[in-house]
């Protein structure tokens, strides 16, 4: 009797096993795997993998993923960085991804750009998969899914994405199996670098709006983020990227050299000076004023590294053996993505 | 036996999984397709509304062209003319790419649905134009609402009538109208 409840206790638990064990294997399957096409979801979860010991954090949308290379800040100004950017990346997403890089690392300066400041709201599930799917379980995921699910959403989904992925079945693509265990690198330091030029013309003025106040929404992130960089000896600096659209109107500027002198924050508009930087946006764009390319990225870093290090305090760290080493593998892979990249055209 | 019917429904649970997992692939396409299905929907429902002769909600109408939100915007390229300018915005990880086609006197905003681009807004920007009910930028709120009626929500810098799942938007600058926007339900 007593054998026969041990053995069915083992097939309840092999069954178990292998039920748990089937499911996920499917749900690692369907997920989607973000290797090509749509790479920006795939950048989130590629920070786990560095060595986290950065002197700037950049945390926001595509306005610094597209627009700032941390290969230039290094080669210029032995400046360490790294960029926790996502498409369309909400400001309490930044927020949360700020409070979980905290608890990884203590970099001098987060950079946050405010393009962001104009959502007040949770926006679309497709933008906010693709930030929350690629971070660890955390206290900060967890806030950070109930700060950004539209009303279509549910927890649930975030928990077993079978839930939500279940259909993808018939669109299973061989990187499905490919990257079934292993995802390549789409970013350099976060940074996803694009060669092509497309010149910036006809880029439309801001519509009328009827209200130019940023959201209590938006506001209530931003504080604590001011607050979360206090309380770990951070400096934050908020900067408005030279992207010409979406439309940075003046009413928002405003705002934020507001916000900024009330809360002894630096803030950088780069749109104001695009001419010092060198941007000339018939060639260093790739999308006609959205985003830099690779020239316009070099370009804006390079104006920026030298604020980091003047403004900022930041000391070069070059000759220090490991972050070479660690450094001079990246710049190979950047060198030979520009050569990828031009290979392609021809 | 007792094994054997465990293992049995341990099967049973996971061909119930891949069945599962074949079920409902029109409510949840992947992800980064979302956006795409979610317009698609809407704009069947108002395809649907435009066989059948219903109300297609306020329209905008310039040289006997008629403008709906949700349009197909290639019936109506030829019709407007060329645009005085034309920009087109790609959304982030290539989820579509919104185009904006400025004329004289008001704008006309696309989202993508499929292989379609479909009329987002219509956007007053003078007055030289005005709406099928005539008003234009030059009246005040108290002309809206005269002509429009008392049943429009007021929120912050505009008033707004809602008709058919589209709104269109009076944008005030005091007492003055700023701008007026004809909205598609995809912009909620």
């Amino acid at each position: 009797m007593n054998r026969n409840r041990k053995r069915t206790a083992a097939a309840v638990l092999i069954s178990v096993v292998i039920i748990v064990l089937a499911l996920y294997f499917l749900q690692r399957l369907l997920m989607p795997k973000y290797m090509t096409d749509v790479v920006e979801g795939a950048m989130v979860a590629e920070y786990y993998d560095e060595e986290k010991d950065h002197d700037v954090i950049f945390i926001g949308d595509c306005e610094l993923y597209e627009n700032i290379s941390p290969v230039t800040l290094w080669e210029e100004y032995g400046i360490n960085s790294y960029i926790r950017g996502s498409a369309q990346q909400l400001i309490w997403q930044s927020y949360y991804l700020m409070e979980e890089t905290f608890t990884y690392e203590k970099p001098d300066v987060v950079v946050f750009n405010v393009l962001s400041m104009k959502y007040d709201e949770p926006q679309k599930e497709t933008y906010n998969r693709m930030t929350l799917d690629g971070m660890k379980w955390s206290r900060s995921k967890i806030a950070d899914i109930q700060a950004s699910m539209t009303e279509e959403e549910n927890f649930l989904e975030y928990v077993f994405p079978i839930l939500r992925y279940h259909s993808r079945w018939n669109e299973l693509t061989w990187d499905d199996i490919k990257y079934f265990w292993k995802r390549d690198k789409v970013t350099h330091n976060g940074y996803y670098m694009r060669l092509d030029v497309l010149p910036a013309e006809n880029v439309p003025e801001g519509k009328v709006l009827a209200d130019y106040k940023f959201g209590e929404n938006a506001y209530y992130y931003l504080d604590k983020m001011v607050k979360l960089c206090e309380d770990n000896g951070v400096e934050l600096v908020l900067v408005k990227a030279p992207s010409l659209y979406p439309y940075w109107y003046d009413e928002w500027d405003e705002q934020m050299v507001d916000y900024a002198r009330e809360h002894n924050l630096k803030y950088y508009n780069f749109l104001k000076v695009t001419d010092e930087i060198g941007l000339d946006f018939n060639m260093d764009t790739y999308d006609a004023g959205l985003h830099l390319n690779l020239s316009g990225a070099q370009k804006l870093s390079s104006y920026f590294g030298k604020i980091l290090a003047e403004e900022c305090g930041l000391k070069s760290r070059r000759g220090e053996a490991a972050l070479e080493q660690s450094w001079k593998e990246k710049c190979q892979d950047y060198e030979e993505e520009i050569e990828r990249q031009q290979k392609g055209w021809e | 036996m007792k094994i054997r019917k465990i293992l049995a429904i341990t099967l049973s649970v996971c061909m119930m999984g891949c069945a599962f997992a074949g079920c409902g692939s029109d409510n949840a396409a992947e992800t980064s397709k979302g956006d795409a299905q979610n317009a698609e929907d809407k704009s069947s429902a108002s395809d649907d509304a435009e066989t059948k002769g219903e109300s297609k909600g306020y329209v905008f109408e310039t040289g006997g062209v008629e403008i709906a939100v949700d349009m197909d915007m290639s019936t109506l390229e030829d019709k407007l003319g060329e645009p005085v300018s034309y920009f087109e915005e790609p959304s982030c990880a290539a989820q579509g790419i919104a185009k904006l086609y400025t004329y004289a006197s008001y704008e006309v905003d696309t989202y993508p649905d499929g292989d379609k681009d479909l009329v987002a807004s219509i956007i007053l920007k003078d007055d030289n134009v005005a709406t099928a009910e005539g008003i234009d930028l030059s009246m005040t709120k108290a002309d809206v609402v005269e002509k429009y009626g008392e049943d429009y929500e007021e929120s912050e810098g505009c008033i707004v009538y809602a008709k058919d799942g589209m709104k269109l938007k009076f944008i005030l600058d005091g007492e003055n109208l700023a701008a007026i926007e004809y909205n598609s339900a995809v912009l909620d």
